[in-house]
């Protein structure tokens, strides 16, 4: 049995924001996958605004080159979206792997950013297209990057009263991009690591690389000093061999040493080997 | 309290569900329906599946006000006047029942992913129930079952 709570059903975003300027302490569900697990192991939430089916959140439009995402759309529909797969390949293939069809059936885009968790899939990929999250409120409206809304594991800048409303996205084109993750079964786990990545080369050069790393460090984040030292370098072994120092020593430099860290950062350094050889 | 509305194995259906009930809660307590099992309650065991607009979800994560509007499908959907659905033929079969805890949530998922891809590969159906625990049969009769129940369906259209 789930905790007393009062809920409204947002039809438009008009509606979603303003009942979450005139409600007290509201919070959001739109899947419910993490949630109604909270509220389930006890957690008080008082009134709840479920906006799935709102609209304005359900839709994906592309203007000025950039893709928005609508914060609504679920796992199941951007793993198999057309524009997504075109523009975005790491993030079609990433939300393709969250959880369980079941999950992905339920699960959003602005949820799994909303819970912030440092295993999250869709985050990596969201990192290496520059994801921009459009946060609106009754009265104001803000852009802000996904790594300065992301401020601890499980904790975000998006305020009670703010409305996750769409997610911005560089597409790529033109790039080898993917998304490889290790966890404990092949389906239905939490990532114990993710790679999102974006590779461009020409003549035997890097000409760009995008590279995101998620499970490893509270937050998922991108190495940019080693795609610094990787833009515009030859690609042969010595290169990549020093790319993957800085990326472990990076990882390091951030979280310490862990105990897992014996596991993960050989396994991430393979990973790292095959993506930067592709 | 809300008023719901939504279409229940074909049927149209209005009920009354409170702000903090789940859908697994309303079709069991309001409505009878208890082929809709809780086993984990947290959405990690499947067994409480139904199917919302012929896809896969996990009703004991699902605020019952979420139905409105939509259509509802749970195993009873399958089976009409006491004859079952090749799937449910297949599963006996192939004896892919065991304590039969699983056996609803398998059978909507298998039933589901039919409707999108009448010819699925090993692949497509451990897919398709990997949201799904099985602990008795290893799955491997559950995939036979699936596999066999698809050919089946083939000939029949």
């Amino acid at each position: 049995m789930l905790p007393k709570f009062a809920s409204v059903i947002a039809k438009t975003r008009e509606e979603a924001l303003s009942w979450l300027s005139s409600l007290e302490n509201p919070r959001i569900i739109a899947g419910g996958t993490d949630l109604m697990v909270r509220m389930r192991a006890g957690k008080q939430y008082s009134r709840v605004i479920d906006v799935a089916g709102v609209p304005e959140l359900l839709t994906m439009t592309e203007t000025d080159g950039r893709l928005s995402v609508g914060s609504a759309m679920t796992h199941a529909r951007l793993s198999t979206s057309e524009p997504i797969i075109r523009n975005a390949r790491s993030l079609a293939m990433a939300c393709g792997l969250v959880g369980s069809p079941q999950i992905r059936n339920m699960g959003t885009i602005g949820g799994n950013l909303a819970n912030a968790s440092p295993a999250a899939d869709s985050i990596p990929p969201l990192l290496i297209h520059d994801a921009v999250l459009v946060l609106e409120s009754k009265e104001t409206r803000r852009r802000v990057p996904l790594e300065e809304v992301i401020v601890a594991p499980y904790v975000t800048s998006i305020d009670r009263k703010e409305l996750l409303g769409s997610v911005e996205i560089n597409p790529l084109r033109g790039y080898r991009e993917g998304y490889r993750r290790v966890a404990k079964r092949a389906t239905w786990a939490i990532s114990r690591l993710g790679v999102a990545f974006a590779i461009r080369e020409d003549k035997g050069r890097f000409t760009d690389v995008k590279l995101a790393i998620g499970s490893c460090t509270p937050m998922p984040f991108r190495p940019k000093k080693v795609e610094d030292l990787l833009k515009g370098a030859e690609k042969n072994e010595a290169i990549i061999t020093e790319a993957i120092r800085m990326a472990l020593e990076e990882i390091k430099l951030i979280s310490g040493i862990r105990p897992s860290y014996a596991y993960k950062l050989p396994v991430l350094k393979g990973i790292l080997e095959e993506v930067l050889r592709g | 309290m809300k008023t719901i509305s939504f279409v229940l194995n074909g049927k149209k259906t209005s009920i009354e569900v409170d702000d903090n009930e789940t859908l697994l809660g309303a079709l069991r307590e309001r409505l009878g329906i208890t082929s809709v099992k809780e086993g984990c309650g947290i959405g990690e065991c499947g067994t409480c599946t139904v199917l919302v607009d012929d896809e896969p979800h996990y009703s004991c994560l699902t605020l019952a006000s979420k139905a409105n509007g939509r259509d509802i499908k749970t195993v009873e959907y399958l089976s009409s006047s006491g004859v079952l659905h090749p799937l449910q033929e297949a599963f006996i079969k192939s004896g892919a029942v065991q304590c039969g805890y699983c056996t609803p949530g398998m059978l909507l998922c298998a039933y589901s992913l039919l409707l999108k891809n009448a010819d699925p590969d090993a692949r497509d159906i451990k897919e398709a129930i990997s949201g799904n625990l099985c602990r008795c049969t290893g799955y491997i009769q559950i995939e036979e079952a699936i596999k066999n129940a698809a050919e089946i369906c083939k000939c029949d259209r």
